[in-house]
């Protein structure tokens, strides 16, 4: 049996790192993403651009991404624009551009593709890849038994780089659970190759709640019974674990601490779902802002479509969430006589769908679903549906 | 133990018939496996899917010791036919592995045990039997099937319904726009009244796998399944359990418009006409008028196509849309030099036939267009 190789690779600090490509003057300074529009830089008549700048954020947005210069002040993903500008004020503001990112996604998953095939999507900005049978994979050398591993993450990276200008972090292990860890290792622009024998030197030290499955809550409940380190939980009693997390549970914890992970990489996942969304700027009434919410809403369905259309499903089921003032949400949705990648039919039966919710509140979040997804070269033929104005007459066939 | 030797030809013509049922991703892994029965001087290979079992056989000259194992249905059949043409080969069965060996090559594959193989019982219950040439029911088969629904939620029409009455054989099937009706007059001793659906599956495979010859294809239908036996196949097939609309009703009667058309020459203003309909919408209009057939498609991007035809029709005029689909279907099975076409108004059916015959029969409901 060849020896398994399994790599995790994840892009480093991803939008802000496309941001930097697009705005070169801004690197080796502290850069957030999360602004909306109204962020965009503006060109001076010299050629110059004039950046937002966070201390200036008013607003309810979050950070998506912040550059390790940013970092260094405390702002990571998913903290409030307005208390990231307490910690870094002058750092810069970037909108979001979601479509360049997507861009940039494929361009390095396509990257990576022509090296190694097996790659399993983790999302935009992280895969994994198995290694184990690409060519050369295996090659040891007396002194040094990884030089074929090592080469061949090194020739990802490069080519990671040429093709996106992008740097990653790539951690190759012998699965997937050990290949997440480290890809963090060494961030940015990482490399680090470990076997199981290298687990007590290089994994135990690690805080617990570093392993991909160990959220806030486990992690406070292992600190309450003294378990700091993946080192502490692999040492740990088993009966005690037991006790706390269940069977279950406290297996797979043991499991995971001394890096026994025997999953697949899952190269093909079909989607059950594509969905678009969006939090307003401020909460909007479905009556005052009528106009304003249904530009959005038909926009959102047009996203939806577009989506549907570039990944190659047609959907059967439209679905509508609503989240109002009070955080409550709310979601109808509406399965369809046939599937459809038609934004207009796709509005159709999402207006239905709003009809049917309870419309008092102020609206926080708008966001359009289609599920039941069928492959758009597979969709039945008697049930395409017709275009709008013309309509198949049918038998009358009598109800048995 | 050698399970048999044969040459590549004689094993390779049975798998292909019975291979074409598996399912390619299946829940139950031993469904992707062909069944190999050996027994005396012959080697019978079984597929099934649950709803539909396939068996046919290979006779060889030695006689062997009675065995039965399941191996790959797909990688067997790879290697087969990656075999070149006319080598011999031999299936050893060593341990749980079947060894497959031809001059140089040699293959083990993963066996799964016969007795894990799903088989269908047959049924002990009274059954109506009648043969057929097979020629006859592949014709009729084809003249109608492309009219069966797919994935319909009523899934009585996801089948065709066979319909054995006196000494005649009628075939329906219907999308629900369109319907196929063909009957024919069998020789031989009249039978009992009796209706089932075979599903749309079996339909499929029977069109596949019947000859055109007039050796006969043997068909036994008991209460809840049907078998056809021909040319050293048997398929066992499950009935649709449900019920059949009422097919005669949507048969128009007295239709106030008539026009015979040359097939070929429809066919072919139809073929150039649909060239500008899309996927989407695949309306045709036909505006009929005092000897002359107009057949006119526009599509959403404003191109339009004008077809014109000289009809032997005197009356009133009349502007009707169809799915071209739905035409060309008919069409292209029909072997015939000309058709009937019976027309109503733009809302209701237009019915084909053949001249001067009433045994074939296709109704297509109007598009609005």
């Amino acid at each position: 049996m060849p020896k398994r190789w399994i790599a995790h690779l994840d892009m480093d600090a991803f939008y802000a790192s496309v941001e930097l490509l697009r705005y070169p003057e801004l690197r080796s300074q502290a850069v957030v993403v999360g602004g909306r529009r109204a962020h965009q830089p503006e060109v001076l008549p010299d050629g110059s651009r004039r950046f937002a700048l966070l201390r200036d954020y008013a607003g309810r947005g979050v950070v998506t991404t912040a550059t390790y210069e940013a970092r260094a002040f405390g702002v990571h993903s998913a903290l409030g624009l307005m208390k990231a500008a307490a910690l870094a004020p002058q750092a810069i503001l970037l909108p979001a551009d979601f479509d360049e990112y997507r861009k940039y996604s494929r361009l390095f998953k396509a990257a990576v593709a022509e090296m190694a095939p097996l790659i399993e999507d983790r999302g935009i900005d992280e895969i994994y890849i198995d290694l184990t049978e690409v060519a050369g994979a295996q090659d040891t050398s007396p002194g040094n038994p990884r030089v074929g591993i090592n080469a061949i993450a090194r020739a990802i990276k490069a080519r990671v780089h040429e093709a996106t200008g992008l740097t990653c972090s790539i951690g190759v292990t012998p699965n997937k659970l050990l290949a997440k860890l480290c890809s963090e290792l060494e961030k940015p622009d990482g490399l680090t190759v470990l076997t199981h024998a290298d687990i007590p030197a290089r994994i135990w030290p690690l805080p617990a709640r570093r392993i991909n499955g160990i959220g806030p809550k486990a992690a406070a409940r292992l600190e309450a019974i003294g378990i700091r380190s993946i080192g502490d939980l692999a040492a740990a009693d088993r009966l005690r674990l037991t006790d706390e997390f269940g069977a279950n549970y406290a297996a797979w914890l043991t499991d995971a601490a001394h890096g026994r992970d025997n999953r697949p990489v899952v190269t093909h996942r079909e989607a059950k779902s594509l969905s678009r969304e969006t939090t307003f700027e401020r909460d909007l009434h479905p009556r005052e802002d009528r106009e304003t919410l249904g530009a959005i809403f038909t926009r959102l369905c047009e996203q939806v479509a577009a989506d549907l259309d570039r990944k190659g499903y047609a959907a059967k089921t439209i679905g509508v969430k609503l989240r109002f003032d009070d955080f409550s949400i709310s979601t109808r949705e509406l399965t369809l006589a046939a599937h459809t990648q038609d934004a207009k039919i796709i509005r159709q039966y999402a207006g239905q769908c709003l009809k049917k919710q309870p419309l008092q509140r102020r609206i926080r979040l708008l966001g359009v679903r289609t599920g039941n997804l069928c492959r758009a070269d597979a969709v039945p033929r008697a049930s395409q549906p017709e275009s709008g104005f013309a309509s198949q007459l049918i038998l009358p066939l009598s109800n048995p | 133990m050698t399970l048999i030797k044969i040459s590549r030809d004689e094993l390779l013509k049975p798998l292909q018939a019975v291979s074409g049922i598996i399912e390619r991703r299946h829940t139950l892994p031993i469904l992707s496996n062909v069944l190999l029965i050996r027994q005396a001087k012959q080697i019978s290979l079984v597929a099934t899917d649950i709803e539909i079992e396939i068996t046919a056989s290979a006779q060889t000259e030695a006689a062997g010791e009675e065995k039965s194992i399941t191996v790959g249905a797909r990688k067997l059949l790879d290697i087969l036919r990656a075999l070149p043409e006319g080598s011999e080969i031999s299936l050893t069965l060593q341990e749980k592995r079947l060894q497959l060996k031809s001059a140089k090559s040699r293959f083990n594959l993963q066996t799964l045990p016969a007795e894990d193989f799903p088989r269908l019982a047959v049924p002990d219950d009274e059954s109506s039997k009648l043969s057929v040439p097979q020629k006859l029911l592949k014709t009729m088969i084809n003249l109608v099937q492309y009219a069966m629904a797919q994935q319909d939620i009523r899934y009585y029409l996801n089948g065709m319904l066979m319909v054995l009455d006196g000494a005649s054989l009628t075939l329906v099937a219907t999308d629900g726009h369109r319907l196929g009706y063909i009957r024919r007059e069998l020789a031989g001793d009249s039978s009992p009244r009796k209706e089932v659906i075979l599903p749309r599956k079996t339909i499929i495979e029977l069109s596949k796998l019947l000859a055109d010859t007039d050796e006969p294809v043997f068909v036994d239908i008991s209460a809840n399944q049907a078998r056809f036996n021909f040319g050293g196949i048997s398929l066992i097939s499950k009935l649709v359990d449900g019920k059949f609309p009422d097919y005669t009703r949507v048969i128009p009667q007295d239709q106030p418009k008539h026009l015979r058309l040359k097939r070929q020459e429809i066919l072919s203003c139809l073929q150039r006409a649909a060239i500008l309909t899309s996927d989407k919408f695949r309306g045709v209009r036909w505006v009929l008028s005092n000897g002359s057939l107009k057949i006119i498609c526009t599509n959403t991007e404003q191109e339009e196509a004008q077809e014109e035809l000289d009809v032997d029709y005197k009356g009133d005029t009349l502007d009707v849309g169809f799915n071209v689909g739905y035409l060309l279907d008919v069409l292209n099975n029909l072997t015939v030099d000309e058709i009937d076409c019976g027309l109503g108004d733009a809302n209701s059916s237009a019915l084909i036939t053949v001249p001067e015959k009433s045994d074939f029969k296709y109704v297509v409901m109007p598009m609005r267009i």
